[in-house]
């Protein structure tokens, strides 16, 4: 299937994974290696002597071909968001940025306000950023002009495993996009990611619905296949809607003539 | 020997005077992994993290990538 182009890297996998929620660093890396990913998210926090084992960033880099992608999150503002990619370039060495403001614990709903201040700054410092936005078609070009990526609107609330339930509003971001269009948040099933890339995603965003399934390396296996399946569909042209019945085979009456 | 107090991770600490910022991720058990080192607000690379001197009351942040969607 062809190239997810973002910045100036091309991918050909189009399932970006967040290693979030996940029960050990093994069962992420063995998810990360079934999906073919090639692409992931990561986060920035405090060095813990206790926890050192969990770092990631020595198994990660053992996968070949995989970029990260750190997010700003626990920033509650354009500032904090800035310092964090910063901190992240530097410890990464990747140019790859996922904006995420959100101040309120409770929704996790992005601050459109901030977000689109810090994607202004980190785009004109050459940072290749791929903000986490409401499915807001007004704030999705304003990013898109500042020089984003990427916008990434989410389908439903982090972690809530709700789907697609801004598939309408994301509908009008793509037809007005010029950059590409990721769903990020909300998914809980493969149906879904191949519905959003039918629909005119050009990649998905999965984490807690492949993190927290009994079988997550399965589960990433299955979102890939859901995804590659939903761009191919979209690609080979999918038929139009009719309000009623077409006939798929012949009508005309061989076995009433007969008689 | 006499010693500093900065402030790591949110966490007072004691270390000795003139420690620099590659002294200070040893006795911190942090030389094993890469790590984003942040004093007072600003990056230390690893590039400086030798020439680096820790003064009293510095605020340091030692980071590290963690699972995060």
């Amino acid at each position: 299937m062809g190239s997810l182009r973002l910045g100036t890297y091309t991918f050909s996998s189009r399932l970006i994974l967040g290693t979030g929620k996940f029960s050990s660093t093994s069962a992420m890396i063995e998810a990360v290696r079934a999906s073919g990913t090639q692409l992931v998210t990561v986060a920035l926090r405090r060095f813990n002597r206790e926890q050192a084992e969990d770092d990631l960033f020595g198994p990660l880099s053992e996968i070949e071909g995989l970029t990260l992608m750190p997010n700003t999150s626990g920033a509650a503002t354009a500032k904090e968001a800035v310092k964090a990619a910063h901190i992240s370039r530097e410890l990464s060495g990747s140019p790859f940025i996922k904006v995420e403001i959100h101040p309120n614990p409770h929704h996790l709903m992005p601050d459109p306000i901030e977000t689109w201040e810090a994607c202004k700054i980190l785009a004109a410092e050459g940072f290749i950023v791929m903000p986490y936005i409401p499915a807001d078609p007004v704030l999705a070009k304003r990013l898109e002009e500042v020089g984003c990526s990427s916008v990434m609107p989410l389908g439903s609330a982090i972690g809530s495993g709700q789907g697609l339930s801004t598939a309408e509003m994301v509908k009008i971001i793509i037809r007005e996009s010029s950059v590409p269009v990721i769903i990020d948040a909300g998914l809980r099933s493969p149906s879904e990611a191949c519905a959003a890339m039918e629909m005119g995603c050009e990649a998905v965003l999965v984490n807690s619905a492949v993190a927290v399934a009994r079988d997550p390396a399965a589960m990433a296996l299955a979102f890939a296949k859901a995804v590659e399946a939903g761009f191919e569909a979209r690609n080979a042209g999918l038929m139009p809607r009719s309000g009623s019945a077409v006939a798929t085979s012949p009508l005309t009456s061989f076995l009433g003539a007969a008689s | 020997m006499s010693t500093i107090h900065i402030t790591l991770n949110g966490e007072r600490k004691e270390i000795p005077a003139g420690s620099t910022v590659a002294e200070l991720l040893v006795i911190a058990d942090a030389g094993r992994q890469p790590v984003a080192v942040v004093v007072n607000e600003h990056i230390v690379r690893p590039d400086q993290r030798d020439s680096c001197i820790l003064q009293d009351q510095d605020q340091v942040e030692i980071l590290v990538f963690a699972g995060g969607g």
